[in-house]
This record gives C-alpha cells, sequence and structure tokens, in this order.
C-alpha cells in the first residue's frame, strides 16, 4: 500500500477541523491552568497551615497519575457522583487542573523571587493586602513566570491529543476516525502528525525567543552563567 | 469487594508489565540520550544536524502521536517491518524520552567551567580523557537529578501503550472496569499504582544520586549539601 494524494485530500478537512478543536481546548484548558495555577499559589501562601498541606497534597497527586487515568477518572467517576457533563467540558477541565497544578508551582518559584522588602514598601505606602496582591505581586509573578508558563501551553496543546480517548474530535481523534472508516491509516496518521509538528513550530520559535533554557539558537551560543528564574 | 479480589492476579501481571516497560524505555532513553547529547556536541556538521532535527522532531507531538504513527501507519510503507506492540511502544518511549534526555546531557555537560576543559589540555589529557574524567563526572551530578524527573514522566507516558494493545496496568483495569462495574475502585487502584511508581523511580534515582562520584567527594569532604543543578528550568523543565 503506497501514499494515495486523493484520498489524503479528501480527508485533509476532517483533519484541519480536528486542528481547530485542538487550538481551541488548548486554548480553554491553558485559561483554567494560568488561572487556577495563580490561585492556587495565592491560596497556598495566604491560606492557613491546612490549606498549606491540602494543596501540597492535591498537586502532588495530579503530578504522579498520568492524565489519562485522570481523564478516565473524570469520565467515569464523575457522573456516578451526580455530575453529568459532555465529554468535551470533562476533557478541557481536567487538562486544565493537571496544569493549573504544575503552573501554580512556577507562579509561587516567582513569588518566592521576589524581594520581601517590596512588600514591606507596599504595606509602608498603606496599600491593603488585597491591592499588594492586585497591584504589585501579581503583575511581578506574571512577568517572572512567563516563559516557563508558556512552555506549560506548549505541553498542554501536545497533551491535549490523549483527549482522542474521550471521543472528543482533537486532531489524532479525527485521523483516527477517518482511518477507521476507510481502514487507510497511513496516510491519516503521518498527517496528523505532520500537523502536530507544524502546529508546534511557532511556539518552538516563540520560545526560543522569550526563554533561552528551551531554545536552541540561545543555547548554542557561549554559555552564561546560571540563571536563577525564582 | 471480595469479587474485586479475584482480579487482583491480573491487575499486578498489567503492574508488572507496566514497569518493565518503563524500565526498559528509561534505559533506553538513557543511552540515546547519551548519544543524542554528544552528537550536538560534535565536531562535525552531519550529526550536529542530524540530532538538533530528531530532538525537535521527537520533541514536537506527544509520544501517543508517535506511537500511532509507528503502530498503525509505519507497517504500511513498503518495506517496513509490522512492530510488535511492545517493541513498538519501547520503541516511542525512549525515542521521545530521549529527546528531552538529551537536552538534559547537553546542559549538563555545558554547565561544566570551559576553563577546566583548558586545564586539561595544559595538562596534556587527550579530548576523550578530559571527558571521562573530568567533565563527566562532575556534570554527572546535574544530570542525573534532572533526568529523575524525566523517568518519573516516562513512567507516566507508559500509560499511552494500552492502545496499542500492550496489557499494562491500565489496559488491564479497563477490563476489570468493563466486567465489575466497580469503577471508582478500580481507577483509584491504577492511580495509586502509577503514584508509587513515580514514586519508587523517584527514590531510586535519589539512591543513585547519593553515590555519584562528585557528591561522595563533596560528602566526604564535609559539605553536608548534596550538588544539584543550579538552574530550577533544567530541573523541572515541562514535559
Amino acid at each position: 500500500m503506497t501514499w494515495d494524494w486523493a484520498y489524503a485530500a479528501s480527508i485533509l478537512p476532517d483533519l484541519l477541523y480536528g486542528a481547530w478543536v485542538t487550538i481551541g481546548v488548548t486554548l480553554a484548558s491553558s485559561v483554567i491552568a494560568l488561572g487556577g495555577g495563580l490561585l492556587i499559589a495565592i491560596a497556598g501562601v495566604t491560606g492557613g497551615r491546612a490549606v498549606h498541606w491540602a494543596i501540597r497534597i492535591l498537586i502532588d497527586l495530579l503530578r504522579g497519575v498520568p492524565i489519562l487515568v485522570l481523564l478516565y477518572v473524570g469520565f467515569y467517576v464523575l457522573p456516578q457522583a451526580g455530575i453529568t457533563l459532555s465529554a468535551l467540558p470533562i476533557g478541557i477541565g481536567v487538562l486544565g487542573v493537571v496544569y493549573a497544578a504544575f503552573c501554580s508551582e512556577v507562579y509561587r518559584g516567582a513569588l518566592v523571587g521576589i524581594p520581601p522588602g517590596l512588600r514591606d514598601a507596599a504595606c509602608a505606602l498603606g496599600l491593603s493586602p488585597r491591592q499588594v496582591w492586585q497591584l504589585v505581586l501579581v503583575p511581578l509573578m506574571m512577568r517572572r513566570a512567563a516563559p516557563a508558563l508558556m512552555n506549560y501551553v506548549l505541553v498542554l496543546f501536545k497533551q491535549s491529543a490523549f483527549l482522542f480517548a474521550l471521543g472528543i474530535p482533537v486532531l489524532l481523534g479525527k485521523a483516527q476516525e477517518a482511518g477507521y472508516a476507510s481502514f487507510r491509516y497511513l496516510e491519516p496518521f503521518t498527517m496528523a502528525g505532520l500537523l502536530y509538528l507544524a502546529m508546534n513550530l511557532p511556539f518552538v520559535w516563540l520560545l526560543s525567543r522569550v526563554n533561552p533554557a528551551h531554545g536552541h539558537s540561545a543555547a548554542d551560543r557561549p554559555p552564561k552563567p546560571p540563571r536563577m528564574p525564582s | 469487594m471480595p469479587g474485586l479480589l479475584e482480579y487482583a492476579p491480573a491487575f499486578f501481571r498489567g503492574l508488572l508489565t507496566t514497569a518493565f516497560v518503563a524500565v526498559v524505555s528509561i534505559v533506553g532513553a538513557a543511552l540515546l540520550s547519551v548519544l543524542l547529547g554528544f552528537a550536538r556536541r560534535s565536531p562535525r556538521r552531519a550529526p550536529r544536524l542530524a540530532s538538533l532535527v530528531a530532538v525537535e522532531v521527537f520533541r514536537g507531538a506527544s509520544a501517543l502521536v508517535f506511537l500511532f504513527w509507528v503502530y498503525y501507519a509505519m507497517p504500511l510503507l513498503p518495506g517496513m517491518p509490522k512492530l510488535d506492540p511492545m517493541v513498538a511502544s519501547i520503541l516511542v518511549l525512549s525515542l521521545v524520552g530521549a529527546a528531552y534526555g538529551s537536552e538534559i546531557v547537553r546542559a549538563g555537560i555545558d554547565a561544566i567551567d570551559r576553563g577546566q576543559l583548558e586545564a586539561c589540555q595544559a595538562l596534556g589529557l587527550s579530548n576523550r580523557q578530559a571527558m571521562r574524567r573530568v567533565v563527566v563526572p562532575q556534570a554527572m551530578s546535574q544530570i542525573v537529578p534532572a533526568f529523575a524527573s524525566l523517568a518519573a514522566d516516562i513512567v507516566k507516558w507508559t500509560s499511552i501503550v494500552s492502545f496499542v494493545g500492550v496489557q499494562d496496568v491500565l489496559h488491564v483495569a479497563n477490563a476489570i472496569r468493563g466486567i465489575t462495574y466497580e469503577t471508582i475502585r478500580v481507577l483509584t487502584a491504577v492511580a495509586v499504582s502509577y503514584w508509587l511508581l513515580c514514586l519508587v523511580t523517584s527514590l531510586l534515582f535519589r539512591a543513585l544520586e547519593h553515590r555519584l562520584p562528585l557528591n561522595r567527594a563533596l560528602r566526604a569532604g564535609g559539605s553536608r549539601e548534596p550538588l544539584r543543578p543550579a538552574d530550577r528550568d533544567l530541573r523541572e523543565a515541562p514535559r
């Protein structure tokens, strides 16, 4: 069996639809991951000891279990708990929550790196705790955490392929559907792989510009002294 | 609950399969990482370029996408073999792991001050000797902790092999779930299993870290802090 261009062209619209779904899912779960991560990080610092430990345990659990298993848990266990949602919100939610756990660690690292004097200064200026967070700390955390957070968005994009396991028509799911319908797997899976790689390229280019730890272009230059992100 | 215990032996066989795939993939990824990492540092252009392309391709998409391609699409190309599900899984996991691992190796070697290499040359050591006796033993102290977190990721990635029919713990659990309808218990057991596997992996790497030559020398010299990568990005790189 060799490559069939006519067949490849006929499934291309389906795959492109899958690519759009992939982008949409990535954006939606990124919002949860980036926003939720920030909230978790702030709660971990401002909450009491119990909140702190609850969050540490939750993060540890989410980091030690594969996303695929967590997706199954969300898909099969939530309905038994009386929450019936369709696959798409569950998939987006699980991806978002898992990466919120990862992102909260990034935010936490960024927060640790902010000199304590700054907080004292904000207090001395008479800002309320809420204002200190809103006007001083969060903007600084955002800026420091941005490169690492973008890295996580990139990972989220790649991991969104797992959502096909719940029947969500992401790119990989569409490819499998097309292959299954015609019993030709070479074209759909090859095209899906190439599309994933192509969609990844702009991310990599962007990251290599902001984050020297990721890109090769920066790393191939003479080594700089190690940069502490936190 | 007693009904579930009946399936415990099958579950543990699945767990063993997962552990086997993980161990072989981690070892394979480690070996390939060294190969790719050193190729990136090669004085010649061809190995450098080949390594760069391989790393960027295998980091470019999820391991799942590559596994599907290798298992379902590749055998359809003329002259390509149909791989056993287990072989395809280990191959893909090793390659994707190595793509990330080679960056760890490269960064670890780069972290060693260039002045040391120059000192080696001044002492009349060959390039090979300098690498083996001076650079690599120190670089290991940076590479092993970073590789530990990659290894834990590889353990989690093994969950994808259930899609191509390897009878791993997830595959078996899904079957048990289908028979008994004990969804919550079975999935909890799976989640706990993976969590424990990740824990064991990181404990093993912690032990390995403890035995590294530089860390041992530092301890003998009275330093209580084990050497850890200065760059958090390297250790906690998102994958």
